[in-house]
């Protein structure tokens, strides 16, 4: 069966002017992990690989770009689940590292732990040799500008040629948030989550504590789980956000047998699909173009 | 059936010689908690109250009696939902204060977000007017003796985990049909600095929601994230499982799935209830229509009546 990767580059009102180069950062960190998994590359690598991408564009709210806290600091969560073990690793609040997806991973395959926060996951990453980045670094001087908040986030979801799946989430959070504030993003169940049967892999992106209270990405699955198409089950499950709690987002999702969806309910949303050869991808509602993934 | 409140003092492998102080600290922490209900109070008062008993108590691996993480020191965790708004408050990593719970409380009602940690979380704290509490306070001689224990190198800190005491937590229905459900832990015995378990990730260590129930769980905390333990078992009674069945099921999964033991105490908005647990005791208490269950190893169901109730 082929391999497939979707990514995302966060769900909220992208403006006009920052629309072309989310859409190409997209359309390049999809490429890079799609040729992860044509070289045979598991799903847990082209997701790090694509997410490692997305957080290096200072376009995106990862990483290099992300958002600053209260305090003007850049605080960050990420995390990774591969969904033939279960196994996931997430970093809440870590503050100054370029990639927190691969530390995630990090602690994912070098602790007995998932979650590691604060003080506790920089110490570790300097354990590893992944040494912090001056905040000046991190911080573009769009982040310094007075803007409107934005809600953005980036992932990856992938099913490889071994039909296993795995998803990644990273992000720097929402603007202005208060110290030590954690998100849906690091946390299973919300913001990204494997089913138990392989039913699929999601992330998530957009109003974090909306996402937390109905935990979307395991609420998308338990509707796959019962037998809805990826797409029917995104669709449903936003719309339950929307009405139940009053919050807006987005989610991509793949099932191991290749199906895939991207949806959101905010107004726009950034993202790309690697399937079969083609490149789909989109930022306004509706929008599905593509062109050939060789060029 | 309302009100009734259903709390836990931790699934694992509970020494004889502490067997009573458990079932004795969650018998009182439900006394408590019902008699808050009964005077009128919301469910998230009651699972509130609970908690903060039993962190309050030093037998409990929460608040005062916590476990110590690699380093000697106290880093607590806890969880606090509303059934009714789907509002949660959480704390991760949390340091030098007595109620991480009534902490976590403060989040959901006092900010726009859903979770603080560490720094942050201590900021906070401060900003609300929480004493700030010596970690001296907080740390027991028998937390300290199973921390020393364990920095022996061929030491099994998760087998090791199972023999003391756990994570507290409550869930309840009050008389307007609303559900809550509150979890608090000292973490995990020796853990890295910084390591958050479940307790805190609302769908792991609790979840309430008035159209499904209430669950609060306790075990191995990194078992219990991968199955998201307590969304799953709501999952279950969303398609029509009693609470006892889908947290059988709930905890079965885990197992089979991952290898993890813990228990659950479960609530369905019309007051049916729940006490579950795959590991070989939980200390566990419920009051309902004046009686107060309660039990530790499995098959242990005794009841008394609560005196003075009305």
């Amino acid at each position: 069966m082929s391999a497939v990767l979707v990514v995302h580059g966060g769900a909220w009102s992208i403006p006009d002017e920052m629309a072309p180069a989310s859409v190409s950062g997209v359309k390049a960190a999809a490429r890079h992990g799609s040729s992860v998994l044509k070289s045979g590359g598991s799903a847990l690598d082209a997701v790090e690989a694509a997410v490692r991408a997305l957080e290096d564009n200072p376009t995106f709210n990862a990483g290099y770009g992300a958002t600053l806290n209260i305090d003007g600091e850049v605080e960050l969560d990420a995390i990774i689940m591969d969904g033939r073990t279960l196994a996931s690793g997430a970093v809440s609040c870590v503050k100054n590292i370029a990639n927190p997806v691969s530390l995630a991973r990090a602690v994912m395959e070098k602790t007995s732990h998932i979650m590691l926060t604060g003080k506790g996951a920089n110490q570790f990453a300097e354990s590893i040799g992944i040494n912090a980045i001056p905040t000046d670094k991190l911080v573009t001087e769009y982040e310094k500008k007075e803007w409107e908040k934005a809600h953005d986030t980036v992932g990856a979801v992938a099913v490889d040629c071994a039909g296993n799946v795995a998803c990644a989430t990273s992000t720097g959070g929402i603007r202005n948030k208060m110290v030590g504030r954690v998100g849906d993003s690091p946390v299973i169940g919300r913001a990204i989550k494997i089913s138990y049967f392989c039913f699929g892999a999601v992330s998530c992106t957009g109003h974090g504590e909306s996402i937390l209270k109905v935990t979307l990405a395991r609420l998308i699955l338990s509707h796959v789980e019962q037998g809805k198409s990826v797409a029917d089950a995104s669709r449903l499950s936003l719309q339950y956000m929307g009405d139940r709690v009053q919050g807006a987002g987005g989610t991509i999702v793949v099932s191991p047998s290749g199906q895939w969806a991207a949806t959101f309910t905010t107004e726009r949303m950034a993202w790309a699909a690697a399937a079969d050869g083609v490149l789909w991808f989109g930022i306004n509602p509706e929008e599905r173009l593509n062109e050939k993934l060789s060029q | 059936m309302l009100p009734v409140v259903v709390v836990h003092g931790g699934a694992g492998h509970i020494p004889k010689e502490r067997s009573d102080l458990s079932t004795s600290g969650v018998c009182s922490a439900v006394r408590s908690a019902y008699a808050v209900l009964q005077g009128g109070g919301s469910s998230m008062d009651a699972v509130v109250e609970a908690a903060m008993l039993l962190e309050n108590n030093p037998s409990f691996n929460a608040g005062c009696g916590s476990v110590l993480n690699l380093k000697g020191e106290v880093e607590m965790d806890a969880l606090v939902m509303d059934g009714k708004t789907l509002s949660s408050g959480a704390v991760s990593a949390i340091r030098n204060i007595a109620n991480p719970v009534q902490l976590a409380r403060l989040v959901m009602d006092k900010t726009s977000h859903a979770c603080l940690t560490a720094e942050g979380a201590s900021q906070f704290a401060r900003s609300m007017g929480v004493p700030e509490v010596p970690q001296e306070s907080l740390i027991t001689e028998y937390s300290r003796m199973r921390w020393k224990k364990n920095l022996a190198p061929d030491a099994n800190p998760v087998e090791c985990q199972m023999g003391k005491m756990g994570t507290v937590g409550a869930v309840a229905v009050d008389t307007d049909g609303n559900v809550a459900c509150a979890t608090s832990t000292g973490g995990m015995l020796n853990k890295m600095e910084g390591r958050v378990g479940d307790t805190p990730c609302i769908g792991s260590g609790g979840y309430a929601d008035n159209m499904s129930g209430a669950v609060s769980t306790t075990g191995h905390g990194e078992a219990i994230m991968k199955v998201t333990l307590a969304r799953h078992i709501l999952f279950h009674m969303e398609q029509g499982q009693s609470a006892e069945a889908a947290s059988d099921l709930g905890l079965a999964h885990m197992k089979s799935r991952v290898g993890g033991l813990g228990g659950v105490v479960t609530v369905d908005p019309q007051g049916n209830w729940a006490a579950r647990f795959s590991s070989r005791q939980m200390a566990w208490a419920a009051a309902q229509k004046g009686t107060l269950h309660y039990g530790l190893y499995t098959g242990e169901h005794f009841t008394k009546i609560i005196e003075d109730a009305h």
